[in-house]
């Protein structure tokens, strides 16, 4: 519009100047700033960023211009054309400011929505992270109870264990006192101890002679023996009957064998459950002493009852 | 100052009116070119928002310019010629005004330098962080 307006008259104005002979047909300073004002208002940054001060500049370019046309002094004319120059130049300058601030306003909306890019990678690496962690934990934690359960369980067991070592020891402490009294008892009962267990010998002089009938001191034996074995419900006993070897062997095994039955007899008599008794006779084949001399062969002459080692237990006390 | 010497009469009186009136016009004449103080005082404001603005620093040339300016103007108002005086005042002026525009671009400029680095590292930092 400005173009438009003021273009016919710089014509004129050249016009009229070019009349003059004399003078110069353009202003130098004029010139420079007419050319400015012209590639500012075909920068669209200019006409859209500084209108005010391109309208500004264009306003003093055309008086310049008139000042020139209208042949005013040249002190004049250089002044509103040095004004002029300078207006566009203010122009651009606030123009290259307005571009700079808008950049910066992009610039910085392109930067929060990187920021926020930024942040929202961090938030969800941070909670993956968390997930992650919160599955570890859920699972330590899974692994620590079962531990603790085990652990439980374990040492319960070895409550249990303890308890049982300690009854174990007990029983043992009790079974060894128990041997220890039985063995003492048997000892009373002029027991010897030997490979086979105690062993309880009645001498012949319990029996008559050649006969399988218990004297009376051979039942008070005996008695004492039931005592004994009624006080000790799970030992068992096993009787031998021998002889020495006069007269003949069948008899001497007959003799045996009803010698060790008496006894066994005697025993139930007295109470004692027959299970609990093996009787048998061995005759003239296990000798203790010679059968050459009569001291000898009253000590062939016995029955043994043995108490096997092992057929105790921690309840025959009772 | 010619037109005192248009009259031609030389008695004393006649040339004692011819003197006053050429005083007339001569005061007349000056009071045609009043002192630009509204202009100086524009001009000094102007520059005082140009050093403001950071024209030291960003425009130190146009700020000279204009300073060196004002002072012209100041020395024309102090010989009382008001019509320099006033012509340097509107160059200082308008070149205050170019070095306070030039020195606001130069800092926007510069602002946008930085934020656009800044939105470069960050952009680097980002694409890093996501491979």
């Amino acid at each position: 519009m400005l173009k438009n307006r003021f273009f016919p008259l710089s014509l004129i104005a050249v016009a009229v100047l070019a009349g003059c002979s004399s003078m110069p047909n353009t202003h130098p300073t004029l010139a420079t700033a007419t050319s400015n004002y012209e590639s500012a208002r075909s920068n669209p940054q200019v006409t859209r960023l500084a209108p005010l001060e391109l309208h500004d500049a264009g306003n003093a370019v055309s008086r310049a211009q008139a000042a020139l046309a209208k042949g005013d002094n040249a002190a004049t004319v250089d002044q509103l054309a040095y004004i002029a120059k300078q207006k566009v130049a203010i122009a651009e300058a606030v123009a290259k400011q307005k571009t700079a601030e808008q950049d910066v306003a992009n610039i910085g909306a392109e930067r929060n929505q990187a920021r926020l890019q930024a942040r929202t990678a961090e938030a969800d690496a941070a909670q993956q992270t968390a997930d992650r962690r919160a599955a570890e934990l859920k699972t330590e934690r899974a692994k620590s109870e079962a531990a603790r359960t085990q652990l439980a369980l374990s040492q319960r067991e070895g409550d249990r264990k303890a308890a049982a070592l300690t009854t174990a020891e007990a029983k043992a402490v009790q079974d060894q006192a128990l041997i220890d009294q039985q063995d003492e008892q048997l000892k009373a009962l002029h027991a010897k101890k030997t490979e086979r267990g105690m062993v309880v010998t009645l001498g012949d002089v319990l029996f008559n002679t050649d006969k399988a009938k218990l004297s009376a001191g051979g039942i008070a034996n005996v008695g004492k023996l039931a005592d004994f074995m009624s006080k000790y419900p799970q030992r068992r006993v096993i009787i031998e009957g021998n002889t020495d070897s006069r007269g003949s062997e069948r008899h001497n095994q007959a003799l045996s064998e009803r010698r060790a039955d008496a006894v066994k007899n005697a025993l139930i008599d007295m109470g004692i459950g027959s299970d609990r008794i093996t009787a048998r006779g061995l005759g003239e084949s296990s000798p203790v002493a010679t059968n050459d001399s009569a001291a000898g062969r009253q000590l062939n002459r016995r029955v043994e009852i043995i108490f096997p080692n092992g057929s105790t237990s921690a309840n025959s006390a009772q | 100052m010619s037109k005192t010497k248009t009259h031609s009469i030389s008695s004393p009186g006649l040339q004692r009116i011819g003197l006053v009136f050429a005083v007339t016009l001569l005061m007349a004449g000056c009071a045609s070119v009043p002192p630009p103080s509204a202009q100086m005082a524009v001009a000094k404001v102007e520059v005082n928002n140009a050093m403001s603005a950071g024209g030291n620093e960003y425009a130190p040339v146009q700020l000279k310019a204009a300073m060196d300016e004002l002072n012209e103007a100041e020395k024309a108002m102090a010989v009382k010629d008001y019509e320099q005086a006033r012509a340097m005042a509107e160059r200082a002026e308008v070149d205050a005004k170019l070095a306070a525009a030039t020195a606001r671009s130069v800092k926007a400029q510069k602002a946008a330098e930085t934020v656009k680095a800044d939105v470069r590292v960050l952009r680097n930092e980002l694409d890093r962080k996501q491979q």
